[in-house]
C-alpha cells in the first residue's frame, strides 16, 4: 500500500499534493458544515431556546474573533512575534520569514542591510564605525542599540494604536521584507571621525544646532558588529558607548555655561587673577590657573594675569576668573541654570513604540554654599556631563540659546527642550568662543573662512591623563554645525582634541555642511507618532 | 411536516452528512498517508487506520439501526455528532494516538470509541419516541452517585494539572456532569412553578425551594471547590444557570447568574494555587514565556503558523505544543486546517447546540425539557471553555473539548449525551 502511496504523492509534486488534497478537504468540510446548517428539523423554535441560541452563537462569534486576532493578527503584537521568533521550533518559522529592513544614512547609504544567503544575517558595510550608534543583530550575540529598538519594526511588524487601524492590520497580507529606517547620521562623516580618532579612547560628536540633528556619533574604540562577542571582554571596553554612556568632568568646556550664566544675570565683572590663585573659602584649596603649574615645572613663578574681564579670562581659559564668575553668580543662578541644561536628566535622542534610547543622566548637585560654586564652575568635582549632552550644550549656545532635543531618527520630529539663554546672550559667548580660535587656546583651529568659535577643555581625573575635550561651532554668525571631541586620558584639549575636531571640521565642510545653511524641511513634516508606515 | 418527509429527512440526511464526511476523511486520509510514506517509504502501519475503520463501518450500522426503529429526530443533531466524531478520529489519527494499536496485544485506543458507538445507541434508545419521561425517577438515584463518584475522587483521586483523576487516568468529572444535569430536570421541573415566580419583573423563587436547591446543589459544589478543579467548578454552575433560564424564562437569571458564576470562578484563585496560576497567565502570559505561560503560547504559535487556510494535515508541527492531544487539540487543529476550518468547526458545534436547544420544544414533559437544555449547555459550554481557554480568551480550565480530545472517558460520555439529545429531539 505505501509503495502506491509513495506512487500517488510523486504524481503530484510534494507539496501541490498537499495543498490540492487540503483544499479538497476544506471544501467538503464547509460542505458538510452547511448541509447541518439547513437540515430539517422536526422542532418550532422557541423564544426561550432562541435567546439561548443566539447566546451561544454571539460567545462562539467572540471567541473567533478573539482567535483571529492570534491567529491571523499576531503580527501585530510585537511581544508575541518576540517569542516566537525565539520558541518557535517549527523548522521554517512563520515569523522569522520576514527579510529584516533595511537601515540607511542620511544620503541614503547602506549601513545595515540583511544579508542575502542567511535569514538572521545581517550586514554592516561601515563595521566598526557604526558599531555603537546602530548596534548589532546577531543570532547568537543578540541585538542592541537601534537594532533593538527598532527591531519589530525592522522586522515588519506594523504597531497601530488606533483600533480600526490594527483591525485592517488583520486582512493584510504579512509583508515580505520589512520597512526601512533612516537614520540623519552622515555615514562619510561618521567613518572619517573614527579613522580620525585611530581607535584611541574617545568620542567625537556632530551636530546641526537648529534642529538637534545628529550627524555623527562616534564612539571609539569600536567594535565589530559581525562578531560582537569579543568586544566586552577586550581591554578598553570597546563596547561601551562613551558618547552616550560615558560620564566625564567638561573642564573647562563647563565655562561657557557659567560665561552664559552670568551674561544672562548681567554681569561682566573684572576680577583680578592673581598667580597665587583664587581661596573660595577657608580650608579650600586655593584654584590657580594651568600656567601656574607649568611654571612650577620650569622652576618659575607665574606672575598672575592681573586685571582680566571675561572675553580675555575665557581666551586664556582663567580657572581664577571663572572661579570667582561662579561665586559671583551665586547658587540660585546656578541651579536654575542646571535645571534649564536638564543635567540631570537622561537625554532621549531615539524612541519607538517599544522604548527609547537615551543617555546616562548627569550630575549637577544641587548648589547651596557660594564656595562650593568655585570648583564647579570650572567643571571639575561633583559635575560631569556624558559628550553627547556637552554636544547638546555648544549646539544650544550655537542655535541662539535655545537646547534642542538631540534626534538620530530622520522620521522623528523636531523637539525644543528648554531655553538657556537670550540670543543676545548666546550671540556673546560665541564673540568669546570665536576670540578663544583667533588667539586663545584653540588658535590652531582658526580655519580660513570657517569663522570657527570653539573651547579647549583639560579635566583633570583621579588617575590617568586629563581628558581632552574640544567643543566648537561654524560659522560664528549663524552656526550650522557643532563638533565635540573628547580624547579620554589624552592630556591637554588644545593638543589631542583639538586637531581631530579641525580634520572633522574640514570634512564636514568638503561635504557643505558649514557654509551652507541647514535646509528646515523636516521642521514641516509631520509627526510619526507611534505606527509608521512603510 | 409530513410524516413520510421526516423519515427521508431524518435519517437519509444524515446519511448525506455521513458521506460527505467520508469524503472528507478519505482526502485528509490520502493527505497524512501519503506524506507519512514520503518521509518513511515501506514503514506506513494499517494497525492505527484500525478506528477510521472502525467509524466507517460502525457510523452506517447506527444509521440503520436508527432507520430501522423509525427515529424521526433533528438530523442536524445526528449529523454534527458524526462529523464531530469523525474530525476527533482523524486528528487523533494524525497525533498519533492510536500508533499503539497492535489487535494482539493491545485494543485498548479502540474501545473509546465503540463503546462511543454503543452509549450513542442507548442514548437514542432511552429518550427517543417521548419514552423518556420515566428517568426523572432516576433524579434522585443520579444525585446520590454523583455525590459517590465525587466523594470517592477525594478520597482516591489524584491531582493532575488541575484536575483530578482516579486510577487509569479515567475523569469522573464527565460522569458527574451528565448525573447531576439528570438530578437538576428532575428538582427544577418538580418545582417549575416556584422558580418562575417574579415579583415586579424580578425572579424571586419561593424559599423552601431555592434553600432546597441552595443546600442540594452547594454538597457537589463544596466537594468539586476543595478539590480545586477549577473546570469543574465553572462548567456545573454554567449549567444550573442556564437551566434555571430555562425553568423561569427570565433573562435576569441568565445575567446576574453568569456574573455570579464568573465572580466565584474569579475568587477560586484564592484558594487554589493553580487556579491563580491560570490567571496569571491569562492575564499576561509573557511574564513567564518558558515557564507557565509556554503552553498557551505555543499553541498560539502554532495557530498563527496556521493562519487563515492552514499548513495542511501532517504538514504543521503542533506537537510542539504541550498535551496537545487533549486539552489543546483545538490548537492542533487551528493549525493544520486554518482559521477557515475553525470557522466550519465551530459552525458544525454552534449547529448541534442551538438545535439541541431546539429540540427541548417537542419534548412532552418539563422533565425532559430541562433534561435536553440541560445536556446541551453542558457540551456547549465545554466546548466553549476549551476553545476559550486555548485561544487565551478566557483563563485555561483543563476542559476537553468535546468528541474531539483525546480521552476514553471524555468521548464516551459525550456520545452518551448526544444520544440522549438525539433521542429526545425525536417525540413522535
Amino acid at each position: 500500500m505505501s509503495e502506491w502511496l509513495h506512487k500517488f504523492m510523486t504524481i503530484l509534486p510534494e507539496e501541490d499534493g498537499v495543498r490540492v488534497l487540503k483544499i479538497i478537504f476544506l471544501f467538503f468540510f464547509g460542505i458538510v458544515a452547511l448541509v447541518i446548517l439547513f437540515a430539517p428539523s422536526p422542532a418550532p423554535g422557541k423564544m426561550t431556546y432562541r435567546m439561548l441560541r443566539a447566546g451561544i452563537v454571539v460567545l462562539f462569534l467572540a471567541v473567533l474573533g478573539y482567535q483571529m486576532t492570534w491567529q491571523i493578527g499576531g503580527f501585530s503584537r510585537s511581544d508575541f512575534v518576540r517569542y516566537m521568533r525565539r520558541y518557535d521550533k517549527r523548522p521554517t518559522p512563520v515569523a522569522r520569514q520576514i527579510m529584516r529592513g533595511p537601515i540607511f544614512d542620511c544620503r541614503g547609504l547602506v549601513v545595515a542591510a540583511p544579508r542575502a544567503d542567511d535569514m538572521w544575517g545581517r550586514r554592516y558595510p561601515y563595521g566598526n564605525a557604526f558599531a555603537h550608534p546602530i548596534g548589532y543583530y546577531h543570532p547568537r550575540c543578540g541585538i542592541t542599540g537601534i537594532e533593538l529598538l527598532y527591531d519589530s519594526y525592522l522586522n515588519g511588524y506594523l504597531q497601530e494604536e488606533d483600533t480600526l487601524e490594527k483591525a485592517k492590520d488583520l486582512f493584510k497580507r504579512r509583508p515580505e521584507e520589512g520597512p526601512s529606517l533612516t537614520l540623519t547620521l552622515d555615514a562619510r562623516l561618521q567613518e572619517t571621525a573614527f579613522d580620525l580618532l585611530r581607535g584611541r579612547k574617545g568620542v567625537v560628536i556632530m551636530m546641526r544646532p537648529m534642529t538637534g540633528t545628529i550627524l555623527a556619533l562616534v564612539s571609539s574604540p569600536g567594535f565589530n558588529p559581525h562578531d560582537p562577542g569579543p568586544a566586552s571582554i577586550e581591554e578598553n571596553m570597546p563596547a561601551f558607548n562613551r558618547a552616550t554612556q560615558g560620564l566625564y568632568p567638561p573642564g573647562s568646556l563647563f565655562k561657557i555655561v557659567i560665561a552664559t550664566t552670568a551674561l544672562m544675570e548681567k554681569r561682566s565683572p573684572i576680577f583680578s587673577c592673581p598667580g597665587m590663585g583664587y581661596v573660595a573659602a577657608d580650608n579650600t584649596p586655593p584654584i590657580r590657573d594651568s600656567e601656574y603649574y607649568s611654571c612650577e615645572r620650569r622652576g618659575a613663578i607665574w606672575p598672575g594675569w592681573g586685571n582680566l574681564n571675561m572675553r580675555e579670562a575665557m581666551t586664556h581659559s582663567s580657572n581664577v576668573y571663572f572661579s570667582q564668575l561662579g561665586v559671583a553668580c551665586g547658587p540660585e543662578a546656578f541651579n536654575a541654570m542646571m535645571k534649564r541644561l536638564h543635567i540631570n536628566e537622561p537625554l532621549i535622542y531615539m524612541k519607538s513604540v517599544d522604548d527609547s534610547l537615551k543617555t546616562v543622566a548627569g550630575n549637577a548637585p544641587v548648589v547651596r554654599y557660594r564656595s562650593k560654586l568655585a570648583m564647579l564652575a570650572i567643571g571639575q568635582g561633583e559635575i560631569l556631563m556624558t559628550p553627547l549632552h556637552v554636544a547638546a550644550m555648544t549646539a544650544a549656545i550655537a542655535n541662539d540659546g535655545d537646547l534642542m532635543a538631540p534626534r538620530v531618527d530622520m522620521a522623528e520630529t523636531v523637539k525644543k527642550l528648554d531655553t538657556l539663554c537670550s540670543a543676545g546672550v548666546a550671540q556673546q559667548v560665541r564673540s568669546m568662543m570665536r576670540q578663544v580660535v583667533i588667539s586663545g587656546t584653540g588658535k590652531a583651529c582658526n580655519l580660513p573662512g570657517l569663522e570657527v568659535c570653539g573651547k579647549t577643555g583639560t579635566a583633570q581625573v583621579p588617575n590617568g591623563e586629563d581628558h581632552a575635550w574640544f567643543t566648537c561651532m561654524a560659522p560664528e554668525k549663524h552656526p550650522n554645525i557643532v563638533v565635540t571631541v573628547l580624547i579620554e586620558n589624552g592630556g591637554f584639549g588644545s593638543a589631542a582634541a583639538l586637531p581631530v575636531a579641525k580634520e572633522v571640521l574640514l570634512a564636514a565642510d568638503r561635504l557643505g555642511y558649514v557654509r551652507k545653511p541647514e535646509v528646515m524641511k523636516i521642521l514641516k513634516s509631520t509627526p510619526p507618532s507611534v505606527g509608521r508606515k512603510k | 411536516m409530513k410524516k413520510g418527509q421526516a423519515i427521508i429527512g431524518s435519517v437519509a440526511s444524515a446519511t448525506g452528512v455521513y458521506l460527505i464526511s467520508l469524503m472528507a476523511l478519505t482526502c485528509a486520509m490520502l493527505s497524512l498517508l501519503g506524506i507519512e510514506a514520503f518521509l518513511n517509504p515501506g514503514r506506513v502501519q494499517w494497525q492505527p487506520l484500525l478506528p477510521l475503520a472502525l467509524y466507517a463501518t460502525g457510523v452506517p450500522v447506527v444509521l440503520i439501526w436508527l432507520a430501522l426503529n423509525h427515529w424521526r429526530g433533528d438530523s442536524g443533531v445526528l449529523g454534527s455528532v458524526i462529523v464531530l466524531s469523525a474530525m476527533g478520529v482523524l486528528i487523533q489519527f494524525r497525533m498519533g494516538s492510536y500508533d499503539a494499536i497492535d489487535l494482539k496485544t493491545n485494543i485498548y485506543p479502540l474501545l473509546p470509541l465503540a463503546l462511543g458507538l454503543g452509549a450513542f445507541v442507548m442514548g437514542v434508545t432511552l429518550t427517543s419516541k417521548g419514552r423518556g419521561g420515566w428517568m426523572q425517577m432516576l433524579g434522585w438515584g443520579a444525585y446520590f452517585l454523583a455525590i459517590g463518584v465525587l466523594v470517592a475522587m477525594m478520597v482516591l483521586g489524584k491531582q493532575y494539572r488541575g484536575g483530578v483523576y482516579l486510577s487509569g487516568n479515567i475523569n469522573p468529572t464527565e460522569v458527574i456532569k451528565p448525573l447531576l444535569v439528570f438530578f437538576l430536570a428532575c428538582y427544577l421541573s418538580q418545582r417549575q412553578k416556584d422558580f418562575s415566580d417574579t415579583v415586579s419583573g424580578i425572579p424571586i423563587p419561593s424559599f423552601p425551594s431555592l434553600l432546597g436547591l441552595v443546600i442540594f446543589w452547594g454538597i457537589p459544589l463544596s466537594v468539586a471547590i476543595l478539590l480545586r478543579d477549577m473546570g469543574l467548578v465553572v462548567l456545573l454552575n454554567t449549567i444550573l444557570i442556564v437551566m434555571l433560564f430555562a425553568v423561569a424564562k427570565r433573562l435576569g437569571f441568565l445575567a446576574i447568574g453568569l456574573a455570579g458564576v464568573a465572580a466565584a470562578t474569579f475568587s477560586m484563585q484564592f484558594i487554589s494555587s493553580h487556579a491563580q496560576a491560570r490567571f496569571d497567565i491569562w492575564l499576561n502570559p509573557f511574564i513567564d514565556p518558558t515557564g507557565k505561560g509556554w503552553q498557551i503560547l505555543q499553541g498560539l504559535t502554532a495557530m498563527y503558523s496556521g493562519g487563515w487556510w492552514g499548513s495542511g494535515l501532517g504538514t504543521g508541527a503542533p506537537e510542539t505544543v504541550p498535551i496537545v492531544t487533549s486539552d489543546f487539540i483545538y490548537a492542533a487543529f487551528a493549525e493544520e486546517v486554518g482559521f477557515v476550518g475553525c470557522v466550519f468547526l465551530l459552525l458544525i458545534y454552534a449547529t448541534f447546540y442551538s438545535r439541541g436547544f431546539r429540540a427541548a420544544g417537542v419534548t412532552r414533559t418539563p422533565f425532559e425539557r430541562l433534561l435536553c437544555v440541560g445536556l446541551t449547555a453542558s457540551l456547549a459550554v465545554q466546548t466553549l471553555l476549551n476553545v476559550a481557554g486555548v485561544t487565551k480568551a478566557l483563563p485555561m480550565t483543563g476542559i476537553t473539548l468535546p468528541f474531539i480530545s483525546h480521552g476514553g472517558s471524555s468521548l464516551v460520555t459525550c456520545l452518551f449525551i448526544a444520544g440522549l439529545i438525539c433521542g429526545l429531539s425525536d417525540n413522535e
